[in-house]
């Protein structure tokens, strides 16, 4: 093993839904119509898919630009091998999440906390005639049942310190 | 016919004029409106997406069981909740279907059989409803107006898993509009995305501006329209907000309404402007007092 590279990454994203990683074939399709090629730092699937193949770990844990992804799909569309790019995005920020807990969207906390990402109990509802809200956010029992399912999974089990029952 | 009507969080948090006027332009169409009891997330793909793949299938999965239960499809408006809830839904009948039963749903007595499908309004506008049914639900028309439209990209990209329209030129959102009696005409950046979603405008926002402005300045020189219509609540809160911004950093020096689908349709099958129309940043009156002249 090269010093600093470890061929086990690849494995790891593949566990993580990167799955079609290996297909890639570095034509970089994925980033002529990427939005974010008009930032000076733009997000490159192809780009990370390299440091991933290099088991680069310390550089892939630098890198911010996953998060910069508007899931737009275009690269999933457009990728020649079906290598899934969006999806690889999707797996490196779990990795990142798994290296290092400040990678995780405090977000979880917003929805195990009332269903969502933010307050929907919107008050210009009653005035333009909407119906009531019958999401969690506005059911007891259903909010109780679905905060129990997510107990279930490894994400609660984990990170628990950001789920608080509000 | 009847659809669940799937909220999302950014909707009835943010813009509940635009969820009016998808419930009463779907029930005008006589489709009958389903609410959810227990919906939650769908989850959005900063959440649980980025964490986690089998607590996001299984947040997929509540919500789709919750939708099955009711008898119907989902109704979804939102981009990404619609992509959220497809992929989802394509990856748990494509394999993980029992093991996410098993591990989560079951332990809140819940479960998921796969029947309940995930449906976007422009879908049901124009392959389950029609413009024939839409043209005759109308008491004023889009006559003599130009209008631009902005297709979600996530119910265009991947278009083997969620799509139901050409992804390089997409019609159905199109026909919806011109069934409303306007024109739509072409602009070269019709394709490109609007930035709105994700963590580009939080990364760099300088670059997701400029974006923007492209596109917008596209629609400007080529087509100078009375509004945009878009189909997603992301499309619908980006084009209109960051237009402000655009304006105050003197980037651009115009202003385009934006109005969802669903709105422009509801004003048109005479529902109250006020209520349906009722939040935005580009001001909209011109576009609702020309539509109230145009009484058919
Ligand atoms: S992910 Fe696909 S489009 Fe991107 S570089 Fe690899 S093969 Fe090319
Ligand atoms: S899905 Fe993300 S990475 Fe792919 S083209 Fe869109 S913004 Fe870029």
């Amino acid at each position: 093993m090269i010093e600093g590279r470890d061929p086990n990454l690849v494995k790891e994203l593949i566990e993580l839904g990167g799955a079609d990683l290996v297909k890639c074939y570095q034509c970089g399709t994925c980033i002529a119509d990427c939005p974010t090629g008009f930032s000076e730092t733009p997000l490159s699937a192809k780009r990370l898919i390299h440091i991933v193949k290099l088991g680069l770990r310390e550089k892939l844990l630098e890198e911010e630009t996953p998060w910069m992804c508007v899931t737009c799909g275009g690269c999933e569309e457009r990728c020649p091998r079906e290598a899934e790019p969006f999806e690889i995005v999707l797996a490196i920020r779990r990795w990142q999440c798994k290296e290092d807990d400040t990678f995780v969207p405090l977000a979880l906390g917003e929805i195990f906390a009332r269903g969502h990402t933010q307050n929907v109990l919107n008050p210009i509802r009653k005035e333009i005639g909407l119906p009531e809200i019958v999401t969690v956010a506005n059911n007891h029992e259903a909010m109780q049942k679905f905060r129990e399912m997510l107990k279930e999974t490894n994400v609660y089990k984990r990170y628990s310190y950001i789920f608080r029952e509000e | 016919m009847k659809f669940c009507l799937f909220l999302g969080c950014n909707m009835p948090a943010i813009r509940p004029d635009a969820e009016l006027g998808i419930r009463l332009s779907l029930q005008t169409l006589g489709v009958e409106v389903l609410d959810v009891e227990g919906a939650s997330c769908c989850p959005a793909f900063g959440t649980f997406p980025s964490v986690d793949e089998d607590a996001t299938l299984a947040i997929n999965a509540w919500n789709l069981a919750n939708a099955e239960r009711k008898g119907a499809d989902i109704a979804v408006q939102c981009g990404s909740c619609y992509s959220s809830l497809k992929l989802g839904r394509y990856k748990l009948i494509h394999g993980k279907l029992e093991e996410i039963n098993q591990k989560y749903l079951s332990k809140v007595g819940m479960r998921y059989e796969g029947k309940t499908d995930v449906r976007h309004i422009i879908d049901i506008m124009h392959n389950v409803i029609g413009v024939d049914k839409i043209k005759n639900s109308l008491r004023y028309s889009l006559k003599g107006m130009k209008v631009v439209v902005q297709n979600p990209c996530h119910v265009l990209r991947p278009s083997k898993k969620v799509g139901f329209d050409d992804p390089e030129n997409p019609i159905a959102l199109k026909n919806i509009v011109k069934a409303l009696g306007a024109e739509v005409p072409r602009y070269s950046r019709e394709r490109q995305c609007c930035g709105g979603a994700g963590g580009f405008a939080k990364h760099d926002k300088k670059a997701n501006l400029e974006f923007l402005k492209k596109k917008l300045d596209a629609m400007k020189d080529e087509v100078d329209p009375d509004c945009i219509a878009v189909s997603c609540i992301t499309c619908l809160m980006h084009m209109d907000n960051a237009q402000a911004e655009l304006r105050k950093l003197g980037m651009i020096d115009y202003e385009i309404p934006v109005f969802d689908y669903c709105q422009l349709l509801a004003i048109c099958q005479g529902h109250d402007p006020s209520k349906v129309a009722r939040i935005a940043t580009t001001p909209r009156d011109a576009v609702i007092s020309k539509i109230l002249r145009n009484k058919i």
